[in-house]
């Protein structure tokens, strides 16, 4: 039963494929993290309508330390997908960019590292600045 | 395409076009996934920065889904349509699109009945969850009554 599971796990180390698996993995990584979120997301926000108490408790929630660290995670998991997405969606649609690859990965984490910081940064300290007021 | 004669006379293997596939589910999944991931870059990474950067996380209050929703029983504006249907194209194709990837991850590891688990509460939780979203963007945001 968990034999596909044990051989691609070890067909996967036995691979070696260096940065372009080590991206095909956390784009799986950050993919089921984000869909896991996005669950608990709308269900809290299809609230607003269903029960106006539960969706007023889940943004206080979502206002704890706990949570603050946490979308943090998100972003960057949210950032790091959308833009190896990208660099999937258009290297595939166009088979002709094929020879730039590895240039296309390069670029893709340093846009990553690009946009992902900067959002951390303004979120923590948002975050830091409420809640040393406290 | 019919056989060539070939310069010395014998004609050449005859070259049969692509069979065409009886079943393009994969290759439409294949699609979506790809048009889908673009179209969410623009709407997931805006709704994020809007939220998280321009108004801050614990500046978030619950009377600003009422705003942007719109009422129930109330009149819809022209605004409430424009954040409805901006949060409701989202919310499908993101479903769609994680749940195809999660199909695609799931039958890398698992097959038979363990797949057949996995795949069902992952399409009905989902399913509930996006049902549950839709309805609300439809019927619009509750006040809270104390």
């Amino acid at each position: 039963m968990l034999d596909p599971l044990i051989n691609t796990v070890r067909d996967s180390i036995r691979y070696q494929g260096r940065t372009q698996q080590w991206m095909w993995v956390a784009h799986r990584v950050s993919g089921i993290g984000i869909l896991l979120f996005l669950v608990l997301h709308v269900f809290g926000m299809s609230n607003a309508y269903f029960n106006p108490e539960m969706h007023e408790l889940m943004l206080e929630t979502y206002k704890t330390p706990l949570f603050s660290i946490s979308e943090l995670a998100l972003a960057a998991c949210l950032i790091f997908h959308a833009v190896n997405g990208t660099r999937i969606a258009i290297l595939e649609l166009r088979p002709q960019l094929w020879d730039k690859q590895e240039v296309a990965t390069k670029w893709a984490l340093i846009i990553t590292a690009l946009l992902a910081l900067p959002t951390i940064l303004i979120m923590a300290a948002h975050s830091i600045s409420v809640f040393m007021a406290k | 395409m019919a056989s060539i004669p070939a310069p010395t006379g014998r004609t050449v293997r005859q070259i049969k076009p692509l069979p065409k596939a009886r079943n393009n589910f994969e290759r439409i999944a294949w699609m979506f996934m790809r048009y889908s991931g673009l179209a969410l870059v623009f709407l997931s990474l805006s709704h994020f920065w809007m939220q998280h950067l321009i108004i801050g996380t614990h500046n978030i209050q619950v009377g600003d889904t009422v705003l942007r929703w719109g009422e129930t029983g109330k009149a819809v504006t022209f605004e409430n349509i424009i954040w409805r249907a901006y949060y409701a194209v989202m919310l499908g194709l993101a479903m769609l699109h994680g749940l195809n990837g999660l199909r695609q991850i799931t039958t890398d590891y698992f097959r038979g009945n363990v797949y057949k688990i996995i795949m069902g509460a992952a399409v009905v939780l989902i399913g509930l969850v996006s049902v549950g979203g839709f309805v609300a963007l439809a019927a619009g945001a509750t006040l809270v009554t104390k």
